[in-house]
């Protein structure tokens, strides 16, 4: 299993916000034992979707240099028995950035209904990274060639 | 990846308690992409590990009529990673338990040291809905040791 929880990232506002898609089907991996008689997206995956998506927008933020580490999550709701076979637009903002850390929140909307959100999601930044790397993963991760075209 | 994120329960008391074992293998799957060139278990990983021991905990505590789903994560702070070859101890305290929903706040450490506290609450669902109850109840004596072989 890939541990990646979008499959592109569709917008990006330095500083400001992040938009991403994610694609749920009957062979996620996740649900090998999550149940036998239901097949049920473990609520906890839009945690970590919503954690990654806005993480990229963090990177973009900071040019690359730095990587956020996942520190907090409060207020967070997620679905307890959702069935897949259904598309996620995955949304994220960032609330206050510094080099040392992040505040920021998310949501997850199906056909425009929330289903998922944290009101506070904070990352801690790890500078020991190497940007270069950095930027050709989030071109592969994302499905962006060139940043600048979707940036505001 | 089999998504089962507990491997051993030390020890239970219904409705109450529960003590678990995750052992991080560098085989696991999702070290790869978490992160590239730095293998460590994802905090979210470790939340649903938390949560399933809840779930078991549930399951035995209701002669595995009920299991626990979460809705609400009210809290998870992490302090730090658990690596490839470290062993998670997991604990999980239930706060409150109602008839079709309960909470608890859990932990997980790493040689005594804290890794991840979580506070959470859901649905408890009926098990036979979602999974085959004899399979389940012969999987928990598996966790627990309680299976001869």
């Amino acid at each position: 299993m890939r541990f990646l929880f979008y499959d592109s990232i569709t917008r990006l506002e330095k500083g400001k916000a992040v938009s991403g898609v994610k694609a749920f089907s009957l062979s996620e991996e996740f649900l090998r034992g999550h149940f036998d008689r239901e097949a049920l997206v473990p609520g906890v995956i839009f945690i970590e979707a919503m954690a990654q998506l806005l993480g990229w927008l963090v990177i973009y933020t900071h040019d690359f240099k730095l990587s956020p580490i996942l520190t907090l999550v409060e207020g967070a709701h997620i679905p307890p028995r959702l069935r897949p076979g259904f598309k996620a637009d995955i949304y994220g903002e960032i609330t206050t950035t510094t080099k040392r850390d992040t505040l920021g929140s998310a949501a997850v909307f199906i056909d425009g209904q929330k289903i998922a959100s944290a009101s506070r999601i904070i990352y801690s930044h790890f500078d020991k990274i190497d940007p270069d790397e950095l930027y050709r993963r989030f071109c592969y991760y994302s499905g962006i060639k060139n940043s600048e075209t979707i940036s505001q | 990846m089999r998504y089962l994120l507990v491997d051993r329960i030390l020890e239970w008391k219904a409705n109450e308690t529960a003590r678990g074992i995750k052992n991080v293998a560098m085989t696991e799957d999702f070290l790869e992409f978490h992160f590239p060139g730095n293998p460590v278990m994802p905090g979210v990983l470790m939340v649903e590990a938390l949560s399933q021991l809840a779930g078991w905990l549930t399951a035995a505590s209701s002669d595995f009529k009920g299991w626990f789903l979460p809705e609400t994560v009210d809290k998870c702070k992490f302090y730090g990673f658990a690596l490839p070859g470290d062993q998670v101890e997991l604990t999980v305290e239930a706060v409150t338990v109602e008839q079709d929903r309960a909470s608890f706040k859990a932990i997980g450490t790493v040689m005594g040291k804290k890794k991840a506290v979580a506070e959470f609450s859901g649905a408890i669902v009926p098990l036979a809905e979602i999974a085959d109850v004899d399979k389940e109840r012969r999987f928990f004596k598996i966790l627990t040791r309680e299976l001869s072989l």
